[in-house]
């Protein structure tokens, strides 16, 4: 029987880590007496920023974790993290097979999956915001609370005061008014507890997240050819299942947010487009000139955009 | 011999003062990025960034100053229980002992920068900032530290007093 | 290998360690090494370490505990603590252990504008200890109270710990924050009641001097001129927190940017007593962040070799009655606190212990408090608590571990004496979330 150790960025309680412990479960049912996966804990038993590294190192040999958190060795992520699709179409046209490609070559780990994809970010906010006369966001007063994630869309284009403050401390800095706005996912807010102070979201939503499962390429190349079998299928199906359970989780939060009085204002028209425009197209310039520093260049790039970004679909 | 000796002290102290400004900027950038902030202005995020990462170059440029300076905190049972004489061997073993550590540290410290150069890693944070520019720190203090303890192994000044009882 | 036995390797060896005297960061990085070679494969867990110390170390949540010490220590250099002590002292005429009154009063303060309870134990403890024990009260007189009050500060609202437990438990973060008022100040009044018995058993404990009779008029004065400006910057420094102007992590920074300004107007700011400040500042803070940067590894090899989970599910694997269960849980809280950092504990417990503390019938607030109650204990609990070390680094040389440990104990026992006090009546932490 083959046995990998596993760790996971985020805590045991939220909706990503149950998903994730979710796939463990089918894995472990699926590949009983052929592989199974030992979850050792989350950011209490190796540091989340350093869960890359010790999956790299083979400290450990599957991490479950946001790409973003390897963005210095691997700025490929951001092709998902500007995506408007889904592991679904993503794995049907080829296009996580370069990622996990880029992965092996870049970082010495297999990628076994994009999970709990299909969620996207949306802004957040105290007041009820305000529009000038093209219809674009006035982001002027506001004091948008920002991370390395998102800081290239909110500064380079928003052009918005961004205030860099960690998870923790965000609650604490919306209660005293530190804070009036912040980027999230879709779900999550709710847990967080932030809609206590936030009463607006605006739509469009922006960005994917980029959650995956990474195993040790050495790792990897060790499991007999069933093992291998197991993970990649059992993960291919949890790409699907995912989308499906956090839509459906999406839909029940944002029906709780309303019903808790939540109210929903959307940019439209030429703004609409011109804001989702910048999201995506400020997320690429930054993977650019990343890439480039970087052996093998921007060979990929192309490539990249047209398999996670349907342009079509943005109009 | 005496030069390098000047040298090797003047590099503790340098460091130990290097610690002591960081921690003076701690309190600069706080202020300068609330006063930013509350102006209206968007703080610059290095202000916030060179604070976490100051957290880390203050306690290792500063620690094997502490040493010298008998800093670090420990525990005396044992070493004030024995006689004189098998509590001066112990106390040597101790620091030996922690001698062992460092060196192990300095080694492994130096394998990480090295890695962080060879793989070009970055940290990632508001910057793309690289990493070996933090993890010089380790193989550098553990260094110092190593050389801190075993004076208190092969030197004349004992770590332990051992005097009247439990005492620090 | 078995859970108990990754428990007992790694405990028995820091335990070993400390008791033949090896500096307490150094004995949390020996076993670490001895850890990371046996659970993390070999010598490449050993990069791994330092990774995880650094991730420990560049956190913006540790920011605010040397400025707080810096704080502290510009008061004391500057001559600020002794005009402000001496008015005081003048002030409250013969009372025994006056000061020891005053630390808890201005601690229980002091928690309102600190989330942090090595914060507030390093300001406290810069800003009494020195001048205390110039006075000639003896050490458990200003210790005692002062690793009681530092506990406070992770009770009284504002508190980041408070804020994180609520959110990984999924309660009601602003009933969590209030039902921790009315607690805290009964614990401040036990501390109170534990001072004037500790004065009225040993009257050594505390300088009795005669003071001069004053006029009101005279009184008044010394308010104004001497004990008005400090409190003052404290209540701007909450005012601000409390407008938005500034998060807690930050008033710190503001907190020492106060005292420096006051010093100059008072004139008595000078290069030697900044350059003082800043070297003792700067002891207490590398003596603390290298055991941080050590212990905070510890407990990730804690949690990864499966020693502190194992610990906590067998602990909970008992039928047992809920009174029972609720004191099973709280030793475990209190074993791991003793050699955890307390956010890597609620990561591991919390998932386990809610749903059993909501199977059990226990109210999840109540159940967050008595959990917040534990931790705040275990920082102060011998031989391994964060606190006492930072004490150990703040108090005059001479002082030693054991009086450190014996000043905590009566205070502790307080804490102890809260959680029965909730126990037996829920409603001192509901009542006042329920309104
Ligand atoms: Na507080
Ligand atoms: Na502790």
């Amino acid at each position: 029987e083959d046995t990998l150790s596993a760790v996971h960025a985020f805590p045991e309680t939220l909706i990503y880590t149950k998903s994730f412990l979710s796939f463990v479960d089918k894995v472990n049912a699926a590949g009983e007496g052929v592989v199974r996966i030992d979850v050792r804990g989350g950011p209490e038993a190796i540091g989340m920023f350093q869960q890359p590294d010790a999956v790299r190192d083979g400290i450990v040999d599957m991490v479950y974790t946001p790409g973003s958190f390897y963005a210095g060795v691997l700025p490929e992520k951001d092709a998902l993290v500007a995506s408007n699709l889904t592991a679904v179409e993503t794995r049907e046209n080829g296009g996580i097979a370069l990622i996990d490609q880029v992965h092996q070559e870049k970082m010495g780990v297999k990628y076994l999956g994009w999970f709990d994809s299909g969620v996207c970010y949306n802004l957040w906010t105290r007041n009820e915001p305000t529009f000038d006369a093209n219809g674009n966001l006035e982001v002027e007063g506001l004091k948008l609370r920002g991370n390395a994630v998102y800081n290239a869309f909110f500064t380079n284009y928003l052009g918005a005061q961004v205030i860099d403050l960690p998870t923790g401390e965000v609650y604490s800095a919306l209660q005293r008014g530190v804070v009036d706005a912040t980027g999230w996912t879709q779900i999550g807010l709710i847990d967080l507890k932030w809609n206590e102070f936030l009463n607006y979201r605006i739509e469009p939503c922006f960005f994917s997240t980029d959650l995956g499962v990474i195993i040790n390429l050495d790792k990897w190349n060790s499991l007999s050819d069933e093992s291998k079998k197991v993970l990649q299928d059992v993960a291919i199906q949890h790409e699907k299942d995912s989308v499906a359970a956090l839509r459906a989780k999406r839909d029940e939060d944002f029906a709780a947010l309303e019903a808790a009085g939540m109210k929903v204002v959307s940019l439209e028209g030429e703004a609409k487009a011109n804001y989702l425009a910048a999201a995506r197209e400020k997320t690429w310039e930054r993977m650019k000139s990343v890439m480039a520093e970087q052996p093998g260049g921007t060979g990929n790039y192309d490539k990249l955009i047209e398999l996670f970004y349907d342009l079509d679909a943005a109009k | 011999m005496i030069a390098v000796t000047r040298a090797y002290s003047a590099l503790l102290y340098a460091m130990a003062v290097v610690a002591g400004a960081t921690l003076v900027w701690l309190m600069v950038s706080v202020i300068v990025s609330v006063l930013m902030r509350n102006l209206g202005l968007q703080p610059f995020a290095w202000l916030f960034t060179s604070a976490e990462y100051g957290l880390l170059y203050m306690t290792m440029l500063g620690a094997p100053w502490l040493v010298r300076e008998k800093g670090h905190v420990h525990i005396e049972l044992v070493t004030a229980a024995l006689p004189a004489r098998l509590r001066r061997g112990l106390s040597r073993l101790v620091a030996a002992a922690c001698v062992a550590v460092c060196v192990i540290l300095t080694w492994k410290g130096a394998d990480l920068f090295l890695t962080n150069i060879e793989r070009g890693d970055y940290d990632v944070r508001a910057y793309y900032f690289p990493r070996w520019l933090l993890t010089i720190a380790f193989p550098l203090s553990f260094g110092l530290m190593a050389v801190e303890f075993a004076r208190f192994v092969f030197g004349a000044e004992l770590m332990h007093t051992g005097e009247a009882g439990i005492h620090e | 290998m078995e859970w108990y036995e990754a428990l007992a390797l790694l405990l028995g060896t820091i335990i070993f360690l400390m008791a033949i005297g090896m500096p307490v960061a150094l004995a949390f990085l020996a076993a670490n090494i001895i850890g990371a070679w046996v659970f993390m494969g070999g010598e490449r867990g050993v990069a791994q370490l330092l990774n995880n110390g650094l991730g420990a170390l560049t956190k913006y949540a540790l920011v605010p505990i040397p400025l707080f010490l810096l704080m502290g220590e510009i008061f004391f250099h500057t001559g600020l603590g002794g005009r402000m002590f001496n008015a005081i002292d003048k002030l409250l005429g013969r009372l025994p252990g006056r000061l020891s009154y005053v630390t808890v009063l201005g601690g229980t303060a002091f928690s309102t504008l600190s989330g942090s309870s090595m914060g507030s134990t390093a300001l406290l403890g810069s800003l009494m200890v020195p001048e205390m024990s110039r006075r000639g009260y003896q050490s458990h007189m200003s210790i005692g109270p002062i690793l009681g009050t530092g506990g406070l500060a992770i009770i009284i609202p504002p508190s980041a710990l408070a804020v994180l437990l609520a959110t990984l438990a999924q309660i009601d973060v602003a009933a969590l924050l209030i039902a921790g008022v009315v607690p805290g100040l009964i614990l401040a009044s036990f501390y109170i009641a534990t001072i004037w018995l500790q004065t009225r058993m040993n009257p050594d404990a505390a300088p009795a001097y005669d003071v001069e009779p004053m006029s009101l008029g005279r009184k008044l004065g010394l308010l104004v001129t001497e004990v008005v400006p400090m409190v003052g910057v404290m209540v701007v420094i909450i005012v601000l927190m409390i407008r938005g102007f500034v998060t807690p992590s930050e008033a710190a920074a503001f907190g020492a940017l106060g005292v420096l300004i006051l010093a100059a107007l008072f004139r008595c700011l000078t290069w030697e007593s900044m350059r003082k400040s800043v070297v003792g500042a700067l002891r207490v803070t590398l003596m603390a962040y290298l055991i941080v940067f050590g212990s905070a590894t510890f407990s990730q090899l804690l949690a990864f070799s499966g020693a502190s989970r194992g610990l906590v599910n067998w602990a909970t694997s008992f039928d047992l009655a809920p009174l029972a269960m609720l004191g099973v849980m709280f030793a475990v809280l209190l074993l791991l606190g003793m050699f955890m950092e307390q956010i890597s504990i609620m990561l591991l417990t919390v998932p386990i212990f809610f749903p059993l503390a909501n199977t059990l019938g226990f109210d999840p607030i109540w159940f967050g408090l008595i959990m917040l109650l534990s931790l705040e204990i275990s920082f102060t609990t011998p031989p391994f608590g964060l606190l006492l070390f930072v004490m150990k680094g703040v108090a005059p040389p001479g002082t030693t571990m054991r009086e450190i440990y014996t000043s905590a104990f009566p205070f502790i026992g307080c804490s102890l004496l809260l959680v029965a006090l909730l126990v037996a009546f829920p409603q001192l932490a509901l009542w006042l979330p329920s309104l």
